[in-house]
């Protein structure tokens, strides 16, 4: 679906993997694009090659077949308009917060008075004011992964990529910090491509999702999120939201099972061996 | 199964060649021959050196200082650490001393050692057990301080007494840090009297070193010292060996 | 370790009654001539060694002798052992090639080397030197190449997604995250380049800490010898704490 001047552009990825069991092809022939301020979330089951996407976008994996372009200009490497949010613990254990969050400034040669106030601002965007000179120990871990967030925001990325963020959280804390992306969203306009395996997740969060079949990952189905702007978490409880829920799954279940038989087969196969 | 053996080819191809490049050198004279002698000739004065200075019987003399070593760490350095464990507050206020010990230089006592014992096989034994106590007490005492309380408590329930509890739960849980302990006391003996033995010049393999040096026989020397650190590699890969073969399931 | 609840009072009152039991028992076995009488001198005469000892103008000119032999053993064998380290923990094959040779090398006798070294470097502070580059070079390189294997990959991931160039890679995300295995293996470095370094004076020199305890030996003065052993415990054991002290920083365990 083109809108006029998407700003991320993904054209025909084909992305191989060569393992003991032969060739393996992670996601193959998948396009889409992403207008500017919109919020894309990318949902597949296990395996269907959701993070090969993300590190294809991100720039950090070569050798796939087919184009991404941010602004019309090819993504070859870490792309500056480009910010990643990894799904594991990434924040810089030995250093605080405040320092965590100044590092993209740091790297760029931004001067330490102006880059401590300017990931000020950020850290109080996710909502961690006063926490500023905690180190990342002494906080929980979605306060990490705000810190994460803070830190990739800080560098004002035109688009925001994110990886399953929010996969090690329970599920209230999720529905939380969902409130908190979509304010922040809000308030910065911020394009944002979301990897997630969580429904309600993507439902909450997203202008569009983009279903994923298994391996080998492709575009099964667009799916425009037609719920009003702006939103909370309260969504939850409405009737479209349960609608839009109940379609999705409907696409997911298919390719989950797929995924679950592919792995017990392997199991089996693992078993038998030894 | 090609790229398994890259690495280990990559480094015996570098050893050889370095050893070949070395033999150059000092055919052509940019290493004084005098000094560094040459390979070949040291891999000559290996059969020398094994057969006229009864290198066997040297070996037997170290390994029989280091399996005396061992044993005294065995008994004693396990019973410290048991005693440690046993006493609370006794193990509060002797645990980090030991543990301070461990890093001090306790082999340079050997003199002190010199005057106690002579210049004898006691004073290495004695030197080799000292020097090596501190990580034998300490693993003891970390190997029993990390039963899983679970397996205490199932002793508490069938009420067994201190000493069945010491017996039959804590001393078999704490087996494999204790084997742990007693490698590294072996080890460190091992290194510690065979510097010894050249230092004071007297013993097994480290006096052959000595008195090769003091004779000047370079090829000689070179290949002793060879030979020890083949001794003591080979020494270090089977305790590696032994022990994990002692601790199945880990 | 920390005992929450526990008084540090009766800990300290054990050691300081452990403490004077043994001076209690020394004393007792010296003034009875159960062993041979030099062999267990009285602490009265240990007590004035060490006076002896630290107000001799000479003896600290041999300790600043040692000191600057060991110093240097650490800084060239120290870097290149870091060096070593980075570089064997960063390209796998370098390391599966080469890492086995260090790791089995380490635990050897290392003061065997000396007479090799004497012929390299003479019988002056260089040969003693290159005793204590050997023995710490293997801790600390080995202690780097593990160190630089358990850094969490997410955070290197970080780095280049924020293009940050090589060498800051290297300061602001490698180094702090290896800081304690480095601090660690640097650790047991000092411990080791201070055995060989003292052994190798004991063997052959006319200055240093070594000479001076193995010249008490020759000349039979057992009271100078405790006391040599005693300063030199102290300094070692004192300089290891402060190491651990200065490289463990804030505390900031990993999240």
């Amino acid at each position: 679906m083109k809108v006029a001047g998407p700003i991320l552009v993904v054209e025909d990825i084909v992305k191989r993997f060569d393992t003991p069991d032969g060739a393996l092809t992670a996601i193959d022939q998948v396009s889409f694009d992403v207008a500017p301020g919109e919020f894309l979330a990318v949902i597949g089951p296990s395996g269907c090659g959701k993070s090969t996407l993300f590190n294809v976008i991100g720039g950090l994996v070569d050798g796939y077949e087919g184009r991404v372009s941010v602004a019309g200009e090819t993504v070859r490497g870490p792309h500056p308009a480009l910010g990643m949010v990894f799904q594991e613990e990434s924040t810089f254990p030995w250093r605080t917060v405040i320092e965590n969050v100044a590092f993209p400034l740091e790297i760029a040669g931004v001067a330490k008075a102006e880059r401590l106030e300017r990931a000020r601002h950020f850290v109080a965007l996710v909502g961690l004011a006063g926490f500023e000179r905690r180190y990342p120990a002494e906080l929980s871990g979605g306060m990490r992964q705000r810190v994460s967030m803070a830190r990739t925001l800080a560098s004002e990325p035109k688009i925001l990529l994110m990886d399953e963020p929010f996969a090690a959280l329970d599920e209230q804390t999720r529905l939380l910090l969902g409130d908190k992306v979509l304010q922040i969203q809000q308030e910065l306009k911020q394009t944002t491509l979301l990897i997630t395996h969580n429904i309600t997740e993507a439902v909450q969060l997203s202008d569009r999702i983009l279903v994923m079949t298994y391996r080998p990952g492709r575009v099964k189905r667009v799916v425009p999120i037609d719920l009003p702007r702006p939103r909370t978490s309260e969504i939850v409880s409405s009737d479209a939201f349960g609608h839009y829920v109940a379609q999705i799954w409907n696409d997911l279940r298919e390719e989950a099972t797929r995924g679950m038989r592919d792995a017990e087969a392997h199991s089996l196969r693992a078993g038998a061996a030894s | 199964m090609r790229a398994k053996l890259a690495p280990p080819a990559l480094g015996l191809a570098t050893l050889a060649l370095a050893i070949h490049d070395i033999q150059t050198l000092i055919e052509v004279g940019t290493i004084n021959r005098f000094v560094v002698p040459l390979p070949t000739q040291i891999a000559a004065s290996f059969g020398r050196v094994i057969v006229e200075e009864n290198v066997l019987g040297r070996f037997l003399l170290t390994a029989g200082e280091t399996l005396a070593a061992g044993v005294l760490l065995t008994v004693v350095g396990i019973g410290i650490g048991a005693l440690l464990y046993r006493f609370r507050l006794l193990r509060l206020a002797c645990e980090t001393w030991i543990a301070a010990l461990a890093s001090a230089p306790i082999v340079l006592m050997y003199p002190l050692f010199l005057v106690i014992f002579g210049r004898s096989a006691m004073t290495l034994v004695m030197m080799g057990f000292v020097a090596a106590l501190p990580p034998v007490i300490l693993k003891t005492i970390e190997g029993l301080a990390g039963t899983r309380r679970v397996l205490i408590d199932v002793g508490r329930s069938f009420k067994l007494t201190q000493a069945q509890q010491f017996r039959k739960i804590l001393f078999p849980a704490a087996l494999p840090s204790m084997f742990v302990g007693i490698r590294l006391g072996l080890i460190f003996a091992l290194i510690n009297i065979v510097g010894v033995e050249f230092l004071i010049n007297f013993g097994g393999l480290g006096q052959l070193i000595n008195e090769l040096a003091e004779r000047y026989d370079l090829p000689g020397t070179y290949a002793a010292i060879c030979f020890v650190v083949l001794v003591s590699v080979c020494f270090f890969a089977v305790t590696g060996w032994v022990e994990r073969w002692l601790r199945p399931g880990d | 370790m920390r005992t929450p609840g526990l008084a540090a009072q009766p800990v300290m009152l054990l050691r300081a009654g452990l403490i004077a039991a043994a001076l209690a028992v020394w004393q007792a076995v010296s003034v009875s001539g159960l062993l041979f009488r030099d062999v267990v001198p009285s602490l009265g005469a240990i007590g004035g060694a060490l006076v002896r000892l630290l107000i001799d103008p000479g003896f600290y000119g041999h300790l600043g002798t040692s000191g600057l032999e060991i110093g240097l053993a650490l800084v060239i064998g120290g870097l290149s052992g870091l060096i070593a380290g980075l570089v064997l923990g960063a390209n796998r094959l370098l390391g599966k090639a080469f890492e086995p040779y260090l790791y089995y090398l380490g635990p050897t006798p290392k003061i065997i080397f000396f007479p090799v070294m004497i012929m390299w470097f003479g019988v002056g502070p260089g040969s003693k030197i290159a005793m204590g580059v050997i023995s710490c070079f293997f801790p600390i390189a080995l202690s780097t190449a593990a160190g630089m294997r358990q850094i969490d990959r997410v955070l290197i991931r970080v780095g280049r997604s924020f293009r940050a160039a090589a060498w800051q890679m290297v300061s602001k995300i490698y180094l702090p995250a290896m800081r304690e295995p480095i601090v660690n293996g640097v650790r047991l470095g000092l411990g080791v380049a201070v055995i060989g370094t003292l052994l190798a004076e004991t063997k052959l020199s006319n200055r240093g800490v070594g000479f001076l305890v193995i010249n008490s030996y020759s000349t039979f003065d057992m009271p100078r010898m405790y006391a040599l052993l005693i300063v030199v415990f102290v300094i070692a054991i004192g300089v290891n704490a402060l190491v651990g002290r200065l490289g463990a920083g804030r505390s900031y365990a990993k999240a």
